[in-house]
């Protein structure tokens, strides 16, 4: 029952070995992360992420990430959580190819996506403008508290902003292959790519499959809702979410629109009923989501959240 | 055995009588923490004195595991249990710069149990101690995970004018439940824990919920933990009765409103 107190102790017993790290060198042996690309579509590359939270084991490596090799471009979607995963990204393409990367794509701000972008200086470096803000305004303090939570994975990581301005609509002058999508419902700030060649849409945190969704910066579940309804009316095959597996079009946008309403739909009732935020993050859920990893977590993240909105909306109805 | 060794004997065994008489008098009966909180022993005389305690698990404290936003962590005391021989309830954080959250004297109307949101500096321990009528404390605990920052992170209030304009200003819904009526509100006000730069310390100190001939059926003497614009909720196992909510801040402020 100790836990506070272990785990203080143990985050000390940490601090004194990694300090001890720094001039012992290599001794310890350099983490490295498994990054394992497969294939899921034509020169099409997609490394998932692990279904979990941040963590000393997954040094943060959460997110999904994706690259093609398009010929004159070699474009890759999100960087991910430190200088350390970036490099290793960027050395993997580069020894796949025969030649560096050309494009990176930074979907949203969180340092899942965009805390590895240091190992790309030097190429074009795309991304919305608020997201490039965000990342400017809250990108340090982002990745000071992810060196809390994974450790020495983040060793030598520092904020690398965006140095391209993306804007809805095809992305290279000369071919209309790749078309970037501007949605707000997960950051208010998120860039999605669409390859009308290959037809897989890379969403980004847009789309969660079979991981539950963050709602840290969501501008509110109904707009969110709207962006999903606004992918359904695209043309494409394949889906690659922002976490989870890549999946057929269908199957991963009706879990997305199940899940918005299903959370939707607890808050509202909850706040109409007059439940405390401890009773909402205890509700039950819903046996179909049961494949769903990180629900409970995340559904403690979104009590906080958005439950005061909820609430608001109550007591101003008096 | 020489004469030196003897008194040597004697000055260990002499030793070991006293500590045992010391430890048997002052610490008898006195549990130790189950959470091995090196506070315990320091704030435990503070706010339930010498008197007689026990943990006790039906005393309940509702928090998440973690604290997502440490300067708005839900918490629910609950000595529903006990209810009807509650004479008070105090709250507080092992680990907090302020460690007092609120003290709580329910009247039997009121159901001894109370939702509110709290800032947290880190990781710690949450206790709730509540005395029965016999004088016997019972002690309640919860851990919660933190990565920090709580008490020492400017309110909202420092950077939005908007509570100027609408300090102590009342939301308040009813709800009808099984055990009774629901109450939640929820004030304007800064809470200012005084412990970041140059902002003094302004919060709001009593809260009271009175019937309508102006009885106290429940009083709180609450402290700066309790987050920014707080919200509240408490149940009544009373449905007829009209309720108001009477508050005063350190300030001076009164605020007042029917719930």
């Amino acid at each position: 029952m100790a836990g506070i107190f272990s785990r203080q102790l143990f985050k000390r017993a940490t601090l004194t070995f990694s300090l001890l790290g720094v001039s012992c060198g290599v001794c310890a042996g350099e983490k490295s992360y498994p990054i394992n690309p497969i294939e899921v579509a034509k020169n099409t590359y997609f490394i998932e992420g692990a279904r979990e939270n941040f963590s000393t084991e997954n040094g943060g490596a959460i997110a999904n990430v994706a690259f093609i090799n398009a010929g004159n471009h070699i474009l890759v979607i999100d960087s991910g959580p430190s200088k350390r995963y970036g490099d290793q990204l960027f050395r993997l393409i580069k020894n796949q190819f025969g030649r560096p990367a050309t494009d990176l794509l930074i979907s949203h701000h969180h340092p899942d996506h965009a805390l590895g972008t240091q190992a790309f200086a030097g190429i074009s470096v795309w991304a919305l403008p608020r997201t490039t803000e965000l990342l400017r305004t809250e990108g340090g303090s982002f990745a000071e508290n992810l060196y809390q939570l994974v450790g020495d994975w983040m060793r030598d990581t520092e904020i690398s902003l965006p140095n391209r301005e993306a804007k809805a609509g095809p992305l290279f002058p000369d071919t209309d292959r790749f078309e970037l999508i501007a949605l707000r419902g997960h950051t208010s700030s998120d860039l999605l790519l669409m390859d009308h060649q290959t037809r897989t849409l890379f969403t980004s945190d847009i789309v969660f499959y079979q991981r539950a969704l963050a709602t840290p910066h969501t501008p509110g579940l109904a707009v969110w809702r709207q962006d999903i309804e606004r992918l359904k009316a695209l043309d494409f095959d394949l889906l690659v979410p922002g976490h989870g597996p890549a999946v057929a079009k269908d199957i991963a946008l009706a879990q997305m629109t199940d899940y918005l309403n299903w959370l939707n739909k607890l808050l509202s009732e909850s706040a109409t009923q007059g439940l405390t935020m401890n009773e909402v993050i205890r509700q039950p859920i819903p046996d179909r989501f049961s494949d769903i990893a990180m629900s409970r977590y995340e559904l403690t993240r979104t009590v906080t959240h958005l439950y005061p909105t909820y609430e608001e909306t109550l007591f101003s109805a008096k | 055995m020489n004469y030196r060794d003897t008194i040597r004997t004697c000055d260990s065994l002499c030793l070991t009588l006293l500590l045992s008489l010391l430890s048997s008098s002052v610490f008898a009966d006195r549990p130790a923490d189950p959470l091995g909180s090196p506070m315990w022993d320091y704030l435990a005389p503070k706010f339930i004195g010498q008197a007689d305690y026990l943990f006790d698990d039906r005393v309940r404290i509702d928090a998440p595991d973690f604290a997502e936003d440490p300067t708005q962590v839900p918490i629910t005391v609950d000595a529903t249990a006990f209810a009807g021989d509650v004479s008070r309830i105090v709250a507080w954080t092992d680990l907090n710069p302020i460690q007092h959250i609120f003290t709580f004297y329910p009247h039997p109307e009121v159901i001894p149990k109370v939702s509110l949101r709290i800032r947290v500096q880190q990781g710690t321990p949450i206790r709730a101690a509540v005395q029965t009528s016999d004088g016997l404390w019972h002690v309640g605990y919860q851990e919660i995970d933190a990565q920090g920052g709580g008490c020492t992170a400017p309110t909202m209030a420092t950077t939005n004018p908007y509570w100027e304009r609408h300090l102590g200003e009342i939301e308040s819904a009813q709800f009808t439940r099984a055990t009774g009526n629901r109450y939640r509100f929820k004030v304007i006000h800064p809470m200012d824990t005084g412990l970041v730069n140059a902002i003094p310390e302004f919060y709001i100190e009593n809260l009271e919920i009175r019937d309508a001939k102006g009885d106290s059926k429940a009083r709180m003497e609450l402290s700066p933990p309790i987050s920014e614009n707080p919200v509240f909720t408490f149940e009544f196992n009373n449905k007829n009765s009209k309720y108001r909510l009477w508050m005063r801040d350190n300030g001076g402020n009164i605020f007042e409103a029917a719930l």
